[in-house]
């Protein structure tokens, strides 16, 4: 297993890292990485752009601070084997409604569909107190203590992380070889041929979904353990925005690309500062985001492996297939 | 058991009035067809004639404006495509839109499985799969066996055609109609497609469009000669190469070689 040998430096991180750079930097692209996971398996699959995975995300997210010890005294308190599997429930169930509504659309259709339910999940949590605790949303959200280990420190965090990153790319590269997988990418190729094949095209439109809301799921309960907080500003269009843009910077039709543009954007998102100023960061991202359209369309990750395939066989560079 | 008795003495295929009309243009009208089990039928006729229209009517790709269509005695002319397919139907496209992303032994297995409900349906599948072998025997009979672990995409257009075939004989097909399967195919493979096409099982019918009359004589008992939408000409392929007016719109035309 080639992938699993990438996973032995990532153990040895924690010990070469300082925890400025293990949470900030490591931790942190690792949950933004499971986050455009989600997106990226809907692009590379199902061909769908889409601008909910934030919503999904977020439903995780609210999930954990409303059942779980929050500082704004709003919720009910569940332990934790029972609010994680809620979270990641509401996640695909709200994955599969997005999909149910989305089934139709293609291209930008399906962009503004999708975006059109962000942006009104945007609003409705800062117009709902009764769930949401409206634009404040909750803060002191703090993660469960397991086994006497608290999942707040460092180490624990980004161990967790990276266990759940190694998890999700596993259960993708699985899912697509299912029956359920290869028929998503079916309707991705032909999806006049699949229902021809009297195949409903719906089902594997809302699985894809609704797959794409368990990864969405499982970065937005690692972000709020991270983050102590979530508010309506976790699910407005900034994140919405930030998703989209470690895709295409690791490339959308690579999943693995995810974590590659993670960490290309948490870099620059951390350091930036140290060059520019804080305002200009939305410049920066623009530029290094046109670069990537214009030099390597397919993203990082294809910029890479092209290179790697030029360096092996430098007469004939080979299309990757990943 | 008298139901059992009727699908034995039904005939395969029953077209009564068919008619399909794009705006104000009638693509096919009047259409009469009937099919025998087993039998092995060509409809000839030049473009633009209705051949395809006729076919997506008949596998419900498009609804029927006027007319009847009933299936081995059942009438099905207002059922939905996976149904017709559920009773044994089967088609090839003209104009192949295959899976580009999936190698041909996935496409196969698509054909095969479709997608019975089952929670497994989202487990990975294993190669031991009855399904993958199904896969395997279905790219030997089309043809494509060597080239079951390539993407679609990268196929050449006579393989396509031959996958077209293997995805139609997926799940024993009772009555299979195939559009033009020859088109586009080389003067090589040819003889290797009305091979194919001989080699099917006696108890499958087969209603066939095809141009190339030498496969089409040579494979079929029966012809049916459509022009301007509508039956010009039935009756056995010599009772067809004597009539007059198949000679003047069709194999004097364009066609005669
Ligand atoms: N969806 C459609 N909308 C409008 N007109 C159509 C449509 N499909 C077919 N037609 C018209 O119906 C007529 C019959 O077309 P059809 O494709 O059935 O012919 P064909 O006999 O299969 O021809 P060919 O040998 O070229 O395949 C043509 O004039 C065509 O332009
Ligand atoms: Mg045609």
């Amino acid at each position: 297993m080639k992938q699993a040998l990438t996973l032995v430096p990532l153990l040895i991180l924690p010990f070469v890292l300082n925890d400025f750079w293990l949470t900030q930097v490591a931790t942190r692209s690792l949950i933004l990485g499971i986050m455009a996971l989600s997106l990226s398996f809907l692009a590379t699959y199902l061909g769908v752009v889409s601008f909910a995975q934030a919503t999904m995300a977020g439903m995780a997210g609210y999930t954990i601070a409303f059942f779980g010890p929050n500082s704004v005294g709003i919720g009910v308190q569940l332990p934790f084997w029972v609010s994680i599997p809620l979270a990641l429930t509401l996640a695909v169930v709200s994955g599969g409604l997005i999909g149910l509504i989305a089934r139709r659309s293609r291209g930008i259709y399906a962009i503004m569909i999708t975006l059109a339910i962000g942006v009104a999940f945007f609003y409705f949590t800062r117009q709902n107190y009764a769930l949401f605790n409206g634009w404040t949303g909750f803060s002191g959200v703090r993660a469960p203590q397991i086994a006497g280990l608290s999942l707040r420190d460092p180490l624990p965090l980004y161990l967790l992380s990276l266990g759940v990153a190694a998890l999700a790319l596993a259960l993708v590269s699985g899912f697509v070889r299912s029956p359920l997988g290869l028929t998503i990418q079916a309707v991705r190729d032909a999806p006049g041929r699949v229902l021809a094949l009297g195949i409903s095209v719906t089902t594997p439109i809302v699985a894809a979904f609704a797959f794409s809301g368990l990864l969405a799921g499982a970065g937005g309960i690692l972000n709020v353990w991270y983050q102590e907080r979530i508010s309506s500003f976790s699910v407005g269009l900034g994140p919405i925005i930030d998703i989209l843009i470690i895709s295409v910077i690791g490339g959308l039709r690579h999943p693995g690309g995810a974590f590659v543009g993670a960490v290309v954007f948490v870099l620059l998102d951390t350091f930036a500062v140290d060059l520019i100023d804080r305002e200009r960061f939305n410049t920066l991202i623009g530029v290094v985001l046109l670069l990537i359209v214009i030099v390597a369309p397919g993203g990082l990750q294809q910029l890479a492996s092209d290179w790697m395939a030029r360096l092996r066989r430098p007469e004939a560079p080979k299309k990757s297939t990943v | 058991m008298p139901v059992n008795h009727l699908h034995n003495t039904a005939n395969a295929l029953e077209v009564r009035g068919i008619g399909k009309r794009f705006g104000g243009f009638w693509a096919v009208q009047d259409i009469d067809l009937t099919v025998r089990p087993g039998e092995r039928r060509a409809i000839l006729g030049p473009n633009g004639a209705g051949k395809t229209s006729l076919f997506n009517v008949l596998t419900g790709d498009t609804s029927a404006t006027t007319g009847q269509i009933t299936l081995f005695g059942d009438s099905v002319t207002r059922e939905p495509i996976n149904k017709r397919i559920q009773r044994g139907l089967r088609r090839t496209y003209q104009h192949a839109h295959l899976f580009n992303g999936l190698t041909v032994r996935d496409t196969l297995f698509l054909a095969v499985a479709g997608l019975r409900g089952s929670w497994r349906q989202v487990l990975p599948l294993r190669a031991t799969d009855a399904r993958l072998a199904e896969s395997e025997r279905l790219a030997e009979i089309a043809g494509v066996a060597d080239v079951l672990d390539r993407e679609t995409s990268e196929l050449s257009h006579g393989q396509r055609r031959q996958l077209e075939i293997g995805i139609a004989l997926a799940e024993n097909p009772k009555i299979l109609l195939l559009d033009e399967p020859a088109a586009g195919l080389s003067p090589a493979e040819r003889p290797k497609l009305s091979a194919l096409l001989m080699s099917l099982p006696k108890d499958v019918t087969v209603v066939l469009i095809e141009h190339d009359m030498d496969i089409a004589l040579q494979t079929s008992e029966s012809v049916s000669v459509l022009y301007n939408g509508r039956m010009l000409a039935e009756g056995s392929p010599d009772d067809i190469m004597r009539n007059e007016d198949v000679h003047r719109v069709y194999i004097g035309g364009a066609h005669g070689h």
